[in-house]
């Protein structure tokens, strides 16, 4: 099982749209795929029409096992399921520093996952606390989107700098770039820049398209709902780099 | 082939209303219909289906089910349709095929085309909860041909159980019936016109212990000649070896039967049909003895030191040749005018109601009464003979055991149904031990002596090489170190065969009061 985590520490990045479509993307090409939806928000949820509850809350999500294997539904599209979110999870940080690794709980809750899904796509919540950290812990990527902006470049320089202080591997880190708009001088040169510095950029970009704020009125992925579009195959071709640079084959 | 809930439609139900029976709680919505065919494989003998397995093969995959399951055990990609076991990729599959089909040529049964149209039933935030699938089964894709069966199949989603139980209880208010015992195999093989487990090579032969024992054998008889000519019709196709053996089989049976049933049919009607079954045995030994060598073909190079392995093959490649010829030879003597006069008299004979007088000693005696004797006479004589061998283990002797035990076996066998199930097929299967024990022997010895005279026939261009003939003699040793061990374990069974605990069982069931009235 390969867990990814798709995480920002800032909001507005296209986070969940992208979460939703690499899952569909992989469930549809054979991988058995599970999709965590952690943002109290739950917009993941809500895009695949399933109600945002867990069975018994964030309490028994924190217990992990069968609790949560039980809270899991079946998604409309085939090798895809979904672990919903729940509005308790709001309270997940304080949650996790009740038990005795704080910081690995996630992990552990996931564990028994393992024997039945190829893939494990975690949708996190805007957040660099302790939440933060059980994800890093938790996944064998993570896939940060950057939109090509002044404050999201910052933004990310100081998740790299927060990896660095607390001996987080960074070499597991990938970062694509979102609602890039190339008329834009800023975002061009921006994209240049992030080229060079960082090693983990995949040259992978996803237009500031309408097509895919559409999702929300359509409530399926746009690789499903528009197979062919600009924004289909931007996410055909983010997929297709991340497994190249991260090694993984994810066919299932 | 899906792990769902299967449904039985009401009568006269139309796709239509299916919709309009759930329309109430959730937006039924249709998808594409798609088209599907399935082929169902066994061996002729029903091997699969008499271990309740179903193999079906679809588009390019092979799929192992259990009857009355829809759960796939095992899968397996193929290239294309198979007919033997070394036609199978290596898995799980053929290992669990293996010891059930053995050297037997699966055949196709009948081939299933479906209509499968897929429902999606959605809530009100247009999510699926449910799949529905109606399909209808034909046997033959051409249109005239009328509908096998029409089910709708459920399939859950996980996490919506609740949702998935609320359709079902709509669908049984509306009609529908659950299945659950049900299987479209049945359908489909009646379809085809064949009965699922209609053939076996086993003797299953029902008597009245009152019968007239003249009677009785004649049944015997005619379910024999059943056998015969069931595999005779299809020896010319050469499926595979075992529609051979099974007819010969059958026809040693006869001759057995018209032996060892004795003094119920007149003497010369006796010597007449046994001396004209011997031809039909005799013209079709060598070819059995060459399928039982090709048979043999990997067992025999598992017993050669790896570095002879492929020297031996000119033997088998010979062997090969030899086959069609013996085959051809086979076709000749069952499509001559004199095999279809001995069928024709063997039949008119079976056919004639027995005579009100008893032509023969034994013909008007109750059947329980006579079997009763002739088993526990031929018992008696497996005993005396295994006896001498004791004193003198001796090739000859064992050949001459293992007749006796033959007939003793298919005695036991045309008049099982006398007697108690359970202990007719204990005693039958301590005396199979016996006989497996006494058969290996005599293939070993047979084997060994065919191969000290097949070096001097192979092709001119083999038989000078040296290696093809160290193999061959290598081979002959590993044969004659074979036979010893056999040679060695013998008296060990027969001596277990005549312990005291199976004379008695066999004493409880045959050593009768009534003898006298037999002669």
């Amino acid at each position: 099982m390969t867990t990814l985590a798709v995480y920002s520490n800032k909001g507005g990045v296209g986070k969940t749209t992208t979460a939703v479509n690499l899952s569909f993307l992989a469930a549809q090409a054979g991988a058995k795929t599970l999709i965590c939806d952690l943002d109290p928000q739950s917009s993941t949820t809500f895009y695949f029409r399933v109600k945002p509850k867990l069975k018994y809350g964030a309490k028994r999500f924190l217990k992990g096992g069968r609790h949560i294997v039980g809270s899991i539904k079946e998604t409309d599209y085939e090798n895809l399921d979904l672990l919903p979110a729940d509005f308790s999870l709001r309270h997940l940080d304080a949650g996790f520093s009740k038990f005795k690794r704080p910081k690995e709980r996630l992990k552990k809750i996931l564990k028994p996952l393992k024997s039945e899904y190829d893939l494990v796509i975690l949708d996190c919540p805007v957040t660099i606390s302790i939440l933060a950290e059980n994800v890093f812990n938790a996944a064998d990527f993570i896939l940060v989107p950057v939109i090509p902006t002044t404050l999201s470049v910052r933004t990310f320089q100081q998740l790299l700098s927060f990896c660095q202080k607390n001996h987080y591997d960074s070499g597991k880190i990938f970062a694509f770039f979102s609602m890039v708009d190339r008329r834009k001088k800023m975002h061009n040169l921006l994209i240049a820049m992030m080229l060079k510095e960082f090693n983990g950029m995949l040259r992978s970009f996803i237009p500031y398209l309408a097509q895919i704020e559409k999702m929300g009125a359509e409530r399926e992925p746009v690789v499903k709902s528009a197979a062919g579009s600009l924004a289909a195959k931007a996410y055909h071709n983010l997929w297709t780099k991340f497994q190249e640079a991260a090694h993984v084959d994810l066919r299932g | 082939m899906r792990d769902h809930l299967k449904f039985s439609l009401p009568e006269k139900y139309s796709q239509r209303q299916l919709t309009g029976a759930l329309a109430e709680h959730y937006v039924i919505r249709k998808e594409p219909t798609v088209s599907e065919s399935m082929a169902i494989y066994d061996t002729f003998d029903w091997r699969l289906f008499n271990k309740s397995l179903v193999l079906c093969a679809s588009q390019n995959n092979l799929f192992l089910r259990k009857l009355y399951k829809n759960k796939v055990i095992h899968s397996a990609a193929i290239a294309s349709p198979p007919v033997f076991l070394s036609d199978l990729p290596e898995g799980e599959l053929k290992d669990r095929l293996a010891p059930v089909i053995k050297m037997r040529a699966l055949l196709k049964l009948v081939e299933l085309h479906s209509r499968l149209t897929p429902y999606r039933a959605l809530n009100r935030d247009e999510k699926t909860v449910a799949r529905l699938v109606y399909e209808e089964t034909k046997p033959a894709q051409r249109k005239n041909v009328s509908i096998l069966a029409t089910h709708l199949w459920v399939q859950p989603l996980k996490g919506y159980t609740t949702e998935c139980q609320a359709i079902c209880k709509d669908l049984e208010a509306a009609g529908f019936k659950i299945l659950k015992r049900e299987d479209i195999y049945f359908k489909a093989i009646a379809a085809a016109g064949k009965k699922a487990g209609g053939y076996s090579s086993k003797l299953n032969i029902r008597l009245d212990p009152a019968m007239r024992s003249d009677e009785a054998a004649k049944a015997i008889l005619r379910y024999l000649l059943r056998v015969v000519k069931i595999n005779a019709a299809y020896l010319e196709k050469d499926l595979d070896t075992e529609f051979l053996h099974d007819f010969r089989v059958a026809t040693r049976r006869i001759r057995s039967a018209l032996g060892q049933i004795k003094s119920v049919f007149p003497m010369d009607v006796v010597s007449r049909f046994k001396s004209d079954f011997a031809f039909v045995g005799k013209v079709s030994n060598p070819l059995r003895d060459l399928d039982v060598y090709l048979l043999r073909e990997q067992a025999f190079k598992a017993l050669l030191p790896p570095a002879l392995r492929s020297d031996i093959d000119p033997l088998f490649d010979y062997l090969r040749g030899n086959r069609s010829k013996a085959l051809q030879k086979v076709i000749r003597a069952i499509t001559s005018k004199k095999y279809s006069q001995i069928m024709r008299k063997w039949e008119s004979f079976l056919d004639r109601p027995v005579e009100d007088f008893p032509p023969a000693a034994n013909a008007g005696v109750p059947v329980f009464a006579l079997a009763q004797k002739r088993i526990w006479k031929q018992y008696r004589r497996v005993l005396k003979d295994g006896g001498r061998i004791l004193e003198d283990p001796e090739e000859g002797k064992l050949h001459a055991l293992r007749i006796e035990c033959k007939k003793l076996r298919y005695l036991m066998e045309f008049f099982a149904s006398l007697f108690p199930p359970k202990k007719i097929k204990k005693l039958i299967a301590r005396l199979k031990t016996l006989q497996d024990k006494l058969g290996d022997y005599n293939d070993l010895c047979v084997q060994e002596k065919y191969l000290l005279g097949i070096a001097e026939k192979l092709p001119a261009a083999h038989r000078k090489s040296t290696k093809t003939a160290m193999a061959i003699g290598s081979l002959i040793g590993a044969l004659n170190q074979e036979k010893r061990v056999i040679q060695d374990a013998i008296a060990k069974t027969i001596g277990d065969y005549a312990s005291s605990s199976n004379k008695r069982a066999f004493g409880e069931l045959f050593a009768s009061q009534q003898k006298e009235t037999v002669q």
